[in-house]
């Protein structure tokens, strides 16, 4: 195989990684402007749930659901006796997210305790596609990302609920003058958001080893993710976002080291962020 | 952004009386640091300068925040930034006294990553959440440097220094003994409390809470509220800097997880639970929480994190002057009613 071709497949696959972690922060930042600072620690809390589910026995596939739906209702309790209160003062739901964070990052290391912990990888091996060798793990989840994206799309752009959602962002007091419940809305995206955290916890677990701060790393890369593609552009925008932060990593971190890279990139990202301050997708149009 | 926690402060009637409770605190506080060896054990003596220097840490956040209403994340990384400044000039063999270089160096870095940084940022019109990702994405970065430069920060395993020699005036100063570092530190807490608080009572530090209350009335009035904001990040990264070459120096250690984002994170708890628009209470915050966390963490580590995280989602959400802020509106409830 040509090295540039295992490079580009290696750049795909990370980004493709990089875009489901982002998704969960794209719905809550884009749809309902809330900085969600514990996406790291949603995370990380998902990835925690899968090793105790696939500890205890249960297989893998229902161990991810079970992690999912963990840290979707983490997020339903947040958002019910927190973050509701405080939707009209999104600086003030910033530092409360990071606040999460912080005790659910502690709650973790109670729990679980700080030590690294590994998930079995389900799929070991590689498979051939089109000639290509891939890891078949990590190919399965950049598919299910694609997937997973093109669902979030069609949900916002084709069915009733992203209509309403849409008509949210739009204009929120004609949206609640018309009937609709403006706060259930919130609650079901930014629980929604927390279940695609959790689930990009799940996911992600096997190819890393667990420890109480994996998140972190995710939640300055998801934050570029999403502001580069732009807020409100949840397919498009989150897909160019990680392209960007996800594919120049990787090219970089050829030339240098992995620590050099992700240095350029932060940097790369605070220009851009200075071009294009709301977005690559938003200067555009 | 909404910042409403000190309205009293730009009312007339009750301005003189703010003024005078927080001099006679500063003096109060001041005093009994100066009088303090003579009470207490060899122990505190030695490791209170540590809390002190966080304690400036802390100030330098609250001139940020609290004046500013611009939240960083990356105060850790200058904090960092300035300990090893200090660190490798001072193992660098040079002809001049390494530490007062170092001084400078760190000031010079603290100025010019916060002014290019603030620079950018600002004048792109960046605030409030992308602010605080690109300066914690900073700590993230410094941190990883520490890290992965090992072969002149020491990596892991941190970079060990020599308390230095100081010379006034022909006069030296050996700062082996823990009660002359003490008062050097001190005095240098002193300093920056003095400048930081002149910063904020003069003309500019008026110039900025007008940008924190209401910034496109201050454009519209012709201030370039880039330049402003820009200028106050950079005196805020200079101070920090310079107290983590005290740190440095103090405790002869860095190490990368001085400019991680756990640290970064703890100064702006210790900031939020203190009060942000106070600098004493910020330094008080930044002495008393990170000593108590020190001595609790030993006692009761797990569940200690598990509680200060918990007094900070309350001080947030129901307390925006930290404590600081409820001993003041604790006072002056009989001259101004429902405060």
């Amino acid at each position: 195989m040509l090295p540039v071709i295992d490079i580009l497949v290696d750049a795909t696959l990370i980004t493709l990684v990089l875009m489901l972690a982002a998704s969960g922060l794209a719905v809550i930042f884009g749809l309902i402007g809330v900085i969600n600072m514990g996406h790291g620690a949603m995370m990380t809390l998902g990835a925690y749930f899968t090793w105790a589910a696939t500890s205890a026995g249960i297989p893998f596939p229902v161990a991810v659901i079970i992690a999912a739906l963990g840290v979707g209702a983490v997020g339903l309790l947040l958002e019910h006796f927190l973050i509701r209160h405080f939707y009209d003062r999104p600086f003030e739901t910033l530092l409360l997210t990071w606040g999460f964070f912080l005790v659910a990052t502690e709650a973790i290391k109670i729990v679980f305790g700080t030590d690294f912990r590994n998930v079995t990888n389900p799929l070991p091996g590689t498979i051939g596609i089109f000639g290509l060798e891939l890891p078949t793990y990590r190919a399965l989840v950049a598919l299910l990302s694609v997937l997973l994206m093109l669902g979030i799309g069609f949900l916002y752009k084709k069915t009733n609920l992203g209509l309403t959602v849409r008509a949210l962002i739009q204009n929120r007091e004609v949206a609640s003058l018309m009937g609709l419940d403006v706060s259930k809305l919130y609650k079901q995206v930014f629980v929604f958001g927390a279940f695609l955290a959790g689930l990009a916890g799940a996911l992600i677990s096997p190819m890393l080893s667990i420890d109480p701060y994996i998140g972190n790393v995710y939640l300055v890369r998801s934050f570029f993710v999403v502001t580069l593609g732009g807020l409100g552009q949840l397919v498009q925008g989150t897909l160019i976002g990680s392209f960007v932060i996800g594919g120049s990593e990787t090219l970089f971190a050829l030339a240098t080291s992995q620590v050099f890279a992700q240095t350029i990139v932060f940097v790369l990202a605070v220009v851009l962020l200075r071009f294009f301050p709301r977005g690559i997708l938003s200067a555009r149009s | 952004m909404t910042q409403n926690s000190t309205p009293q402060s730009l009312e007339a009637p009750s301005k003189p009386q703010r003024l005078r409770s927080e001099a006679t605190i500063a003096a109060l506080v001041f005093a009994v640091l100066t009088l303090l060896p003579a009470l207490a054990d060899g122990y505190v003596v030695y490791i209170l300068p540590q809390y002190m220097t966080f304690g400036v840490l802390a100030m330098s956040l609250a001139l940020l925040w609290g004046f500013t209403g611009i939240l960083s994340f990356g105060q850790a990384g200058f904090f960092a930034i300035g300990g090893y400044a200090v660190g490798l000039l001072m193992s660098a063999q040079l002809p001049i006294n390494g530490f007062y270089l170092g001084l400078l160096a760190a000031a010079l870095s603290g100025a010019v990553i916060a002014g290019l940084i603030g620079y950018f940022l600002f004048s792109a019109g960046v605030r409030d959440a992308y602010f605080v990702l690109v300066t914690l994405a900073l700590s993230i970065v410094v941190e990883q440097i520490a890290v992965s430069q090992s072969q002149w920060t020491g990596g892991w395993n941190g970079m060990f220094l020599m308390r230095p020699t100081l010379t006034f005036f022909g006069l030296s100063f050996e700062l082996f003994d823990d009660l002359t570092v003490y008062y050097a530190v001190l005095i240098f807490v002193l300093l920056a409390y003095v400048a930081l608080y002149r910063f904020t009572r003069s003309s500019l530090g008026k110039i900025v809470v007008g940008i924190r209350e209401n910034e496109v009335r201050m454009v519209s009035l012709g201030v370039s509220s880039t330049f402003y904001k820009t200028l106050v990040f950079s005196v805020s990264a200079v101070v920090a800097c310079l107290a983590g070459s005290v740190y440095a120096v103090h405790s002869g250690f860095v190490s990368p997880s001085l400019g991680g984002v756990l640290f970064s994170t703890e100064v702006v708890v210790w900031v939020a639970i203190a009060g942000r628009t106070s600098l004493i209470g910020a330094l008080l915050g930044g002495i008393i929480v990170s000593s108590l966390s020190n001595f609790l963490s030993a006692v009761t580590p797990a569940y200690w994190q598990l509680v200060i995280g918990l007094i900070f989602i309350l001080a947030i959400a129901y307390f925006r002057g930290g404590v600081a802020g409820a001993i003041e509106r604790f006072f002056s409830k009989p001259f101004k009613g429902a405060a």
